[in-house]
């Protein structure tokens, strides 16, 4: 009876770390979407006893960190949707950058975190200040019972308009629409990084000896 | 350069011509405005070359993986423990890591075999150290373009630049090359304040500079340029925009203010907003 209790014991602690590893894995993901979730770390469950319910929790927990990439997202875009349309493409953009800007040492911070959670915590959790070129970014989320039940950015500054209406995406573009300098004169070529022999037979050796 | 001397002499501009030389396995071009059609501008032309050359050589001697003698190869080596190299070393280490992290790793100052490699970061630091040489000569204008890396200060000389309105400065102008072709031009941009330097890297062109998405997997772009407001990040986004494609280059031009025109396998092109007409 002891050793049956201490084998299912150890198949619990083991499905745990399994468990943990797989959101851990997953969280990494949503993570990099929202530092946020780095807050949600709370201590560590080690009882084997606590092995069901540890899991179900952290399930919910991971459920919810994926599911706040897409509700921020989604949030920052409905807030802004009441202002102008400069202001929503501001949202959107800034929100885009704030999404694919974390930072990679607080997603792994959060994805072990989410291993070793053994409570999804209520409440509301301050995500890390992101810079983008659009400014700060900043995002509040609440959670109850394990939903997200609010997204809110706290900081979506925009110091020049002008620059939060242009997207920074890159697009495709036909060559002849590409930058042509209205000055005659070039004075240097950029490629890729070349030889001392690939130089030679370069427009920069041209230009170079050409004296423009 | 022997025939480049010839050419320059018969063409009686000795003194405003660029500042050649060579480092690092490529060649450093130097335009200077100002000072060269002096009487003092041999002199000039002179110390301009020495306080550059000697900027590059220095940065190669202690980084190049080369050079079995240089610091870094013992760091690589093991003769040297890396809490032991010098803080030069040390410093440029921690500011790679930096940018590892700043770009989700796919920037990596480790080679494959996990040895410190840091030529994806010490031309563009030798570049800023040899502007501010320049600089410390009295020199306010100038350009460097190591191996098609490029960073300008002030505008360039009238013989390098034909001054189409004589109440603007004219513009230091970079050609982004074709890479299908490489004595055909893209796109012909002004550096313009805030984005005084560009760096061009490619996915075919040198051994160090092969940088992918993961062993085996090919980058989908042929060559990346960025323009940025210094030549480090420029040089770094470059790097990590070939390898890691089109979703770090959305990610880089989100997150850091740099103009990007990305060449794809086939030819296609991307760009950023402002380079289009």
């Amino acid at each position: 009876m002891r050793t049956r209790a201490v084998l299912l014991a150890t198949v619990a602690s083991v499905s745990v770390l399994g468990i943990g590893w797989q959101l851990g894995t997953q969280s990494i993901e949503a993570s990099q979407s929202l530092t946020a979730s780095g807050n949600t770390a709370s201590t560590a469950g080690t009882g084997s006893t606590a092995a069901t319910d540890a899991a179900a929790q952290a399930a919910e927990a991971a459920a919810a960190t994926a599911a706040t990439a897409q509700a921020a997202e989604a949030a920052a875009v409905a807030a802004a949707s009441s202002d102008t349309a400069a202001a929503a493409q501001a949202a959107a953009d800034a929100q885009a950058a704030a999404v694919v800007a974390a930072d990679a040492q607080v997603a792994a911070d959060a994805a072990a975190a989410a291993a070793s959670s053994t409570a999804g915590q209520d409440g509301t959790f301050t995500g890390s200040v992101v810079g983008t070129r659009f400014g700060n970014v900043q995002v509040s989320v609440t959670i109850a019972s394990g939903a997200i039940t609010d997204v809110t950015a706290l900081q979506l500054t925009a110091d020049d308009r002008k620059s939060v209406q242009i997207s920074a995406r890159a697009a495709p573009i036909l060559r002849s629409e590409v930058i042509a300098a209205q000055s005659a004169n070039v004075q240097n070529v950029s490629g890729a990084t070349y030889t001392t022999d690939a130089y030679l037979q370069s427009l920069q050796s041209a230009l170079d000896a050409a004296g423009f | 350069m022997a025939l480049h001397h010839a050419a320059i002499e018969t063409a009686g501009l000795v003194g405003v011509t660029a500042i050649t030389l060579q480092s690092m396995g490529t060649v450093v071009s130097v335009r200077l405005n100002g000072g060269l059609t002096d009487a003092g501008g041999p002199v000039l032309r002179h110390a301009a070359r020495a306080a550059v050359a000697g900027v590059f050589d220095r940065w190669d001697d202690r980084f190049s993986l080369y050079r079995p003698g240089s610091e870094l190869s013992r760091v690589a080596s093991g003769a040297i423990r890396l809490p032991n190299a010098s803080r030069e070393l040390r410093d440029c280490y921690a500011l790679a890591l930096d940018w590892r992290d700043r770009t989700d790793g796919v920037f990596t100052p480790h080679r494959g075999d996990g040895v410190i490699d840091l030529s994806g970061i010490v031309k563009a630091l030798a570049i800023v150290e040899a502007g501010s040489a320049l600089e410390s000569l009295g020199q306010k204008a100038w350009s460097i373009n190591a191996g098609g890396d490029i960073l300008v200060s002030g505008c360039p000389n009238v013989t390098f630049a034909r001054r189409l309105d004589p109440n603007v400065d004219p513009d230091w102008v970079v050609a982004l090359v074709n890479p299908l072709d490489r004595l055909d031009l893209l796109a012909t941009v002004p550096l313009r304040a805030p984005l005084r330097a560009v760096a061009t890297s490619g996915s075919a062109e040198r051994g160090d500079h092969i940088w992918t998405p993961a062993p085996g997997i090919r980058s989908p772009f042929r060559q990346v340029s960025v323009l940025a407001a210094d030549i480090v990040t420029a040089d770094v986004l470059a790097t990590a925009i070939v390898a890691g494609g089109e979703p770090m280059l959305n990610q880089c031009a989100a997150t850091y203010e740099i103009e990007v025109l990305a060449v794809l396998q086939g030819g296609g092109l991307l760009a950023t907003p402002g380079l289009r007409r």
